[in-house]
């Protein structure tokens, strides 16, 4: 069985808990990055991110990116979207189907 | 003897009638001029002489002289450090009595008869000796203690023999055989015909050669035989220069056919100032110069081939391990070509004679190691290395075919690693040795009992950077793992830090084994290390970005004497992999 994780700051991430999410505050670069490649190592499927914290660690998010598990997934944060994960999005499907349909 | 007279000439080709107390093979004098030939063919009392010098001006009519001799050279002191023309006429005493360029009919004896060498008897009178018995020794040079043997086909009780000074011709020894035999400090041996031995043995010893991807992933066995073909401008050259140079054989001999003139200048040049790491004296006292430029005549550069591998056999029998390069064969095998065409021969493939292999293979197969004939059962080792020179470096042509026939070790030069400043441009892809395994032995005996795994491991890692570049090119480096990035990265040290290797720096020329195989270490840590630190979480770009890989592409410029710096930067690459995992990999994993 895989588990679903959440990274990121505490404000934003804490909601995730009431839905039986493991949630996983951290805040500065160093720890955000040994979570994601621990969580990644212990069996976690799918490992939700908000934007913020993924951008502080861009190595990370692109080594999970082509690899099929665990999928690493942008979420916005309490203080708004910075786009990225929508922008992947739209990469990806633009590789999928050759163009940007979105 | 009857004398002959010409019927035609063609080139280096001179046809003679009347010649029918001549045999084929024997030497005979062309001419008033007294050129030098030598009979290659006979049919009834015509003779097809070959001729080792120019021709312009010689017509039908003139005399042929016969000598009833093979075309021999002379064996004694005075071999090392002489250069010689294709048939054994010293150029530096031809160059006092006829200037600059080979002038026609100069008689000039192989050895010098003048000088006095001092012979030091070995033998007692009463001895029984026989052939190959060692009688006295000569220093020929500082490094080279010539042995005088007793010449084939001499046995018997020494009846005297003396200790001074004497040329080479003066008798040292008289034998009491079934006559008396006068031994001189020379000997005569037909240069076609190999020198006799008491057996052979399996090379089993590497030709260590301090070229790094030359010792540790193609080795030479001391008496095998090696290949260097590579298209122009390759490095067959240098190679040759660098195998002459580093070597640790007792004995060079380098013969130059049919290469440009200034490459034998290089040797001449410096040779004299380099010194041999072993002995510590100057390298020109092992070394015999064989030279016949793309300017000397064409059928001479047949000869200069035999003449080198018989100097060459004639120390081997001393006991000595001796190595001969010949660059190039290709040239030779011109010259038979040039010579078949014009004794209008059936041709075969490319215009080369039907006998070309077979040609070859003789010439090779004169090399190997041997107990020598004597009482002493002396091992001595004959090691060939040829380059051969392919137009258009496509080795399916017939003499690289040939070679590689009956050739051992095959390092294929390429042109594209040469255009990329890759050097030695030996192509590890195609290159072999099939004596690895007996090498492999010795080295994990003599240097490190990891030696061969170590070996076997680099060279799996260059076959899969080959396999995975493909992909490469394909899709992109970005979409490979970071396991496979990280194993271009390290073949790409490998190649870089350890295959290559400059001829010109002074501390990278050569390299002793213990460093080869610290700096194989060295390398293949850079893999183990870098993936257990991927294995940890940390990442490539990290790994990549250390400090500690400036100093071990720098290491193949440490001294000799100061190997051990090499330790000290593994060790150093496993203290920085170590802070790496533990500041951002996941200990707990």
């Amino acid at each position: 069985m895989y588990k679903v994780a959440v990274v990121g700051d505490k404000d934003s991430i804490l909601g995730f808990k009431a839905l039986g999410i493991d949630v996983y505050p951290v805040i500065e670069k160093d720890e955000a990055r040994r979570v994601v490649d621990t969580l990644a190592r212990n069996k976690y499927g799918i490992i939700f991110i908000t934007e913020q914290t993924a951008s502080l660690i861009p190595d990370t998010i692109e080594r999970y990116n082509n690899q099929m598990i665990p999928a690493v997934i942008l979420i916005p944060s309490n203080q708004g979207t910075l786009n990225i994960g929508m922008d992947m999005i739209n990469k990806n499907v633009e590789k999928a189907v050759g163009t940007n349909i979105l | 003897m009857k004398v002959g007279r010409i019927i035609k000439v063609s080139g280096p080709l001179v046809v003679a009638e009347g010649m029918d107390e001549a045999n084929v093979y024997d030497v005979v004098k062309v001419s008033d001029n007294k050129l030098i030939g030598e009979i290659i063919e006979m049919r009834g009392d015509k003779a097809s002489i070959q001729v080792y010098e120019e021709t312009t001006g010689i017509g039908p009519g003139e005399p042929v002289y016969t000598t009833g001799e093979p075309l021999s050279v002379e064996l004694g002191p005075g071999l090392v450090t002489t250069m010689f023309d294709g048939i054994q006429r010293p150029l530096d005493a031809i160059r006092a009595i006829a200037g600059d360029f080979l002038t026609r009919g100069v008689e000039m004896p192989g050895l010098d008869r003048e000088k006095k060498w001092h012979f030091t008897p070995t033998v007692k009178v009463g001895d029984q000796v026989e052939p190959g018995d060692v009688i006295g020794t000569v220093q020929e040079t500082t490094v080279v203690l010539h042995k005088i043997m007793v010449p084939p086909g001499v046995r018997g009780k020494v009846k005297s023999i003396e200790e001074g000074e004497f040329t080479v011709v003066d008798t040292v020894c008289v034998v009491e055989g079934d006559k008396d035999y006068n031994l001189q400090m020379m000997q005569k041996w037909p240069v076609r015909r190999g020198r006799p031995y008491a057996r052979k043995l399996n090379p089993d010893e590497p030709l260590i050669t301090g070229q790094r991807v030359i010792d540790t992933f193609f080795p030479a066995a001391k008496g095998g035989t090696a290949a260097v073909p590579g298209p122009f401008g390759s490095g067959k050259t240098v190679v040759q220069h660098q195998l002459a140079k580093w070597a640790d054989a007792e004995i060079i001999v380098y013969v130059g056919c049919g290469e440009r003139g200034n490459e034998m200048t290089d040797v001449l040049m410096e040779f004299p100032e380099i010194k041999d790491p072993r002995t510590g004296e100057s390298l020109m006292n092992r070394t015999i110069l064989i030279a016949n430029t793309s300017n000397m005549p064409v059928a001479a550069r047949e000869a200069s081939i035999y003449t080198g591998i018989t100097i060459a056999e004639y120390f081997r029998d001393m006991g000595y391990s001796v190595a001969i390069m010949a660059d190039s064969t290709s040239r030779w095998a011109e010259a038979l070509r040039e010579m078949s065409g014009r004794l209008e021969e059936m041709p075969g493939d490319e215009g080369y004679p039907a006998y070309l292999a077979s040609r070859a293979a003789e010439f090779y197969e004169r090399a190997g190691k041997v107990v020598c004939l004597g009482n002493d059962e002396r091992v001595g080792a004959l090691t060939v290395i040829g380059a051969v020179s392919p137009p258009g470096g496509d080795i399916s042509e017939p003499v690289s075919q040939a070679t590689l026939r009956i050739v051992k070790v095959f390092w294929g030069l390429d042109s594209s690693l040469a255009y990329r400043r890759h050097f030695p441009a030996i192509n590890w892809l195609n290159s072999y040795s099939l004596y690895q395994n007996k090498v492999d032995e010795w080295m994990d005996k003599n240097i490190d009992p990891d030696f061969s795994k170590n070996r076997i491991k680099a060279m799996t890692l260059l076959q899969e950077e080959s396999s995975l570049q493909e992909i490469v090119r394909l899709v992109g480096r970005d979409s490979l793992s970071e396991g496979d990035q990280l194993k271009l990265e390290a073949a790409k040290t490998i190649r870089e830090d350890f295959l290559q290797q400059n001829a010109f720096h002074e501390e990278d020329t050569y390299t002793s084994l213990n460093k080869q195989n610290l700096m194989l270490k060295m390398v293949l840590a850079f893999y183990d290390e870098g993936k257990r630190a991927l294995d940890n979480g940390v990442y490539l770009n990290e790994i990549l970005d250390l400090p500690v890989r400036e100093k071990i592409a720098r290491a193949k410029f440490i001294g000799e004497d100061k190997v051990s710096e090499i330790e000290n930067i593994i060790d150093e690459l496993k203290n920085n992999i170590d802070e790496l995992i533990s500041k951002g990999g996941i200990l707990d994993a």
